[in-house]
């Protein structure tokens, strides 16, 4: 039984695997990016689940980049490792930050990681010895030489992974906890969740995969900047994904994240001046026919559908 | 949600240490204490209609930015067709953008209020876009700006120079919260909104038309933001993203002061204002003064909950 | 209904995807679309191909131009370039803005070696990563090179009107890269001059005080005063040197455009400007006013950028370039654009020599122009000069 569910899983990742075989390096260019911003949009989510709103997204992303190139370029380990270093140092910066503020809730927790992450860019920036200061730092080569192809799979490793944990977040004991503190953290308490430690331990392990993501995205385009690195597009594409494919899920966010990343370079063949005023139409037109999102909407749908195979619809 | 505050003890006391520094400031570095009250002015004032939305209607508008800069180029639209001065083209913004906010109101953000609470927020980004890439098609992102002569006015005292025009943020934003005060003490509007703001159910029950409220109170808040970008556009250039900075700034200051704080959110302006002023008045460290903002911003909101939680 | 649906889809992949023939010669280019140099520069662009083929086109068929936006994302940037190569099967890349973007398509680039004749991305960051391409073009002067270009232009100023002499400068400069790399770029190159630095936040970027730094000026009392901003900041800053009083004998600005109207400003009137052309070139270059003439004609507005007649350039340039070299393949195509010789609506005849880093640079020369009257003139280079400097600069 428990097999039988995986399939699907497997033969989708199978599927996402040999997709570069199929198609030419632009897709491959298009989805790979596509896929950074869904495992930030997933990685987002995770946190939301515990009802915290972060938008400091952006923050430990520029931070996994700037770790990321500085180690290789200090110590010129192999760049997995410097990825992974990216990750830790956005998750050891996470937990540290994480015991200070996660005491605050909602807005008051959304706009402290907003200025944590703008504190980062302008440190950064403003420590040329360490940083490159304004201008960033250049690597001398990108990973795999800009092979899009092995580039593609990468990134697509990175989005599994996020997906796996975004799924075993979902259904094992963190999932019920989280649950509960979004939905009452009194009741969360008295049935013996620790409220603080759990929301420290999800904050730093989606502030690790945002950092692992920054990490991956300067290896492939091979430069950090504090003004790119720490782009707002790192946190409010993301946020729109998520939101827009639903909230609380794993599939949500992938869904929303493949649809808005497709749309945006659809759009932008299409219509080459003013697309983004469509994309934005199109935002707000979703959010209010969508209200629960994509993933809401195809649930609906389903349930319309009698099963074929007789369970319950 | 808590749109008046009454004052305290504890605040007469804020008020003496406040009262000691600005005259130290005064000594020390006098220009950093006017520039910094200046710019200060204009971030509470853009802050205040904001705060009104989050107060009464509770969304947190990620177009709000927009909003003025649209304010902005209709003022400058006013300046370049009929030769209106942008302080005059107030008055007509207030009225068009009255009407812009209650369409927007209608529109959507009516259909939004019943959806989970986030689709707020995805809703007015995706107005926000809508709306600079408006401004980008109708103006290009070339900027623009009128000149104007009275904006460079100065006055002299004794050694210092200082430009006297700037002083009209800061009275616009005194001036707009005592309105704001009065409004939602004294009319019924203002009555109804504060208690829709602090519980929308129970205000229904006491006969309180809620969606009529909201529409009024959006309609009027995105009002005052279009009349405040006219007055924005006096010193500065306007250009498709000139709104969203504020709209981030707005948020810090609002956070800062607590929701439904409005004097927090002026003298948080002024704070700010005066806290960056400072920094950049050292040379060779202007660089950090965006630290000071978001540092003390951070300062106060940590310090605020662990009262809190020590209370 | 199936029909219009089916006509949809028709209409949806053929706009993409098939274009002209299959024998037309495609350039392929890359701008950001939504910002006014990208959307100036694809329209020159156009019309450059426009005129080419109204000619005849070259070799015998016609030119196509393929823009795609690179909406100033790295990551957009680069898969345009993929774009190009794998479905449109572009045979030249061209455009090219900003420098953040660039670097992040400089790996795809490499991995295609197709030629790539670049107009913009003035970073010497970018530089290091083009070294020893052979197939890379670049047309915009490094920000190196700027600086060094001014030092020349106020060498040979000096030399021609004895009363302007420059011993101490103050540079105020935008905090983020463009501002921080012009300001580092002058210093080596002005090694005569005292220079003093100092950033500001950018209005483009949340900023629009600038009164700390101008009083930081004025207490230096220097003999230029510098600032490299944005378009955003032009006028602003004008008005608070004025509200606070510094007038330095020479005021000069260095935004990559001006914002629309800047002339029409009393306090305009003096201000040096930095930069590449100005409408005022039309006076003194035939190229340049068949340019200005052609382009208002055809899009009924004015070139407000000089990335419009760069755009124009960066066709002719390569369109001259197959027409030498009589073919599309590569080293033929490499030795053609490395004799080129295209005098250009910037007023310069483009050639392609070397840099610090890389073998083939463009335009090495900047132009130090002055607001006259709500108009840019052109003050050195002396041979396109269209005015006699004003000095000092009063501030009204």
């Amino acid at each position: 039984m428990r097999i039988q569910r995986a399939i699907p899983y497997v033969l989708g990742a199978a599927l996402a695997g040999v997709l570069p075989l199929l198609t030419g390096a632009y897709l491959e260019q298009v989805a790979g990016s596509t896929m950074i911003y869904l495992t930030l949009a997933l990685s987002w989510d995770m946190l939301l689940r515990s009802g915290q709103l972060g938008f400091g997204t952006h923050g430990f992303f520029g931070l996994g980049s700037y770790a990321a190139v500085l180690l290789f370029l200090e110590t010129d380990i192999h760049p997995f490792l410097s990825i992974a270093f990216g990750g830790l140092v956005a998750g050891a910066v996470a937990t540290l930050i994480g015991l200070a503020v996660l005491r605050l809730r909602g807005m008051y927790f959304a706009i402290t990681t907003l200025a944590l992450a703008s504190i980062f860019s302008v440190v950064l920036r403003n420590l040329p010895q360490v940083s490159g200061g304004p201008e960033g730092k250049m690597l001398p080569s990108c990973i795999y030489a800009g092979d899009t192809t092995k580039v593609y799979w990468l990134i697509l490793g990175l989005a599994l992974l996020t997906i796996v944990v975004s799924e075993v977040f979902e259904r094992t004991r963190i999932h019920l906890a989280l649950t509960s503190i979004r939905n009452d953290e009194r009741v969360a308490k008295t049935s013996g969740v620790n409220v603080f430690w759990y929301l420290v331990f999800v904050f730093a392990v989606t502030s690790a995969i945002q950092g692992i993501a920054g990490g991956t995205y300067a290896h492939v385009f091979g430069f950090v900047s504090p003004e790119g690195s720490f782009s707002a597009n790192f946190l409010l594409l993301p946020l729109a994904m998520a939101l827009l494919g639903g909230i609380h899920s794993t599939w949500g966010p992938v869904l929303g994240g493949l649809v808005l990343g497709a749309l945006s370079e659809y759009l932008k063949l299409q219509i080459p001046y003013g697309h983004l005023l469509v994309y934005g139409a199109i935002i707000v037109i979703v959010t209010l026919f969508l209200p629960q999102g994509i993933r809401g909407m195809l649930r609906a749908a389903m349930r319309r559908v009698p099963s074929a195979r007789g369970e319950k619809p | 949600m808590r749109l008046l505050r009454t004052m305290r003890r504890g605040q007469w006391v804020l008020l003496a240490v406040t009262g000691g520094i600005v005259v130290l400031l005064m000594l020390w570095k006098p220009y950093a204490l006017i520039e910094g009250i200046q710019r200060g002015g204009l971030y509470a004032l853009i802050a205040l209609p904001m705060a009104l939305i989050l107060g009464v209607v509770g969304i947190i508008n990620l177009a709000h930015g927009e909003f003025m800069m649209l304010g902005a180029y209709a003022a400058y639209w006013f300046r370049v067709s009929a030769g209106v001065d942008p302080l005059v083209a107030m008055i007509p913004a207030l009225g068009a953008f009255f009407l812009v906010g209650a369409v927007t109101y209608w529109l959507t953000i009516r259909r939004a209020l019943k959806a989970p609470e986030l689709n707020q927020l995805l809703l007015t980004f995706g107005m926000a876009m809508v709306g600079a890439e408006f401004a980008n098609l109708m103006w290009t992102s070339q900027p623009r700006k009128p000149s104007l002569s009275y904006v460079y006015s100065s006055m002299a005292l004794g050694q210092l120079r200082f430009g006297t025009y700037a002083f009209i943020y800061t009275a616009g934003a005194i001036v707009l919260l005592i309105v704001l005060l009065a409004f939602l003490r004294r009319t019924r509007l203002g009555r109804a909104a504060l208690a829709v703001g602090q519980n929308p159910r129970g205000a229904r029950l006491v006969g309180i038309d809620v969606n009529r409220t909201y529409l009024l109170i959006f309609g009027l808040s995105i009002a005052l933001v279009g009349a405040i970008g006219a007055m924005f556009l006096t010193r500065h250039s306007v250009f498709p993203s000139a709104g969203s900075p504020f709209t981030m700034k707005s948020f810090c200051l609002i956070a800062m002061s607590g929701i439904g704080n409005l004097p927090g959110i002026v003298w948080g302006g002024f704070g700010l204002g005066v806290a960056e002023a400072i920094v950049l008045s050292f040379r060779g460290y202007g660089g950090w003064a965006d630290v000071v903002f978001f540092a003390v911003l951070v300062a106060v909101i940590m310090a605020r909950s662990y009262r809190r939680h020590a209370a | 209904m199936k029909r219009m649906l089916a006509l949809a889809v028709l209409v949806m992949l053929g706009a993409g995807l098939v274009a002209v023939g299959q024998d037309t010669i495609k350039l392929g280019a890359v701008l950001p679309l939504a910002d006014i140099t990208g959307a100036q520069g694809s329209k020159a662009m156009q019309l450059a191909v426009d005129e080419i083929n109204a000619a005849g086109g070259i070799l015998g068929r016609q030119l196509e131009l393929i823009v795609i936006d690179d909406e100033n994302k790295p990551e957009k940037g680069a898969a345009a370039i993929d774009l190009l190569a794998t479905v449109h099967n572009v045979d030249v890349f061209i455009g090219g803005m900003s420098s953040g973007v660039h670097l992040g398509q400089i790996p795809t680039l490499k991995k295609y070696e197709k030629v790539t004749v670049w107009i913009g991305a003035a970073s010497s960051l970018v530089e290091q990563a083009v070294v020893g391409l052979d197939w890379y073009f670049h047309v915009h002067p490094w920000d190196y090179l700027q600086g060094a270009s001014y030092v020349e232009g106020w060498a040979a100023i000096a030399e021609e009107y004895p009363l302007i002499q420059i011993e101490k400068a103050f540079w105020a400069y935008e905090e983020g890269a463009f501002g921080t790399s012009s300001f580092q770029g002058s210093l080596v190159a002005h090694a005569d001059w005292e220079n003093i630095g100092e950033s500001f936040k950018s209005a483009l970027l949340g900023g629009g005080d600038y009164r700390s730094v101008l009083r930081h000026a004025q207490e230096e009392d220097p003999d230029i005063f510098i600032w490299v901003g944005y378009g955003a900041d032009a006028l602003p800053i004008m008005e608070q040197a004025r509200e606070i009083g510094f007038t330095p004998a020479l005021f000069v600005g260095s935004p990559p455009g001006w914002p629309a109207d800047f002339g029409e400003s009393p306090l305009a009137n003096g201000v040096v400007a930095y930069g590449m052309w100005a409408p005022s070139i039309k006076d003194v270059s035939p190229v340049s006013q068949h340019f200005w003439d052609a382009y208002i004609a055809a899009f009924g507005e004015e070139p407000a950028t000089y990335f419009a007649p760069l755009g124009y350039t960066n066709v002719y340039v390569v369109a001259e370039a197959i027409t030498r070299a009589g073919t599309l393949d590569r080293e033929p195509l490499i030795e053609a654009l490395e004799a080129t010789n295209y005098v250009s609506p910037l007023g310069e005849t483009l050639t392609f020599s070397p840099s610090n880093l890389i073998e083939h640079q463009g335009f090495s020369k900047q132009k130090i122009l002055q607001w006259q009257n709500g108009a840019q003139q052109v003050l050195w280079p002396f041979e396109y000069a269209t005015a006699l400097p004003m000095y000092p600069f009063t501030g009204r």
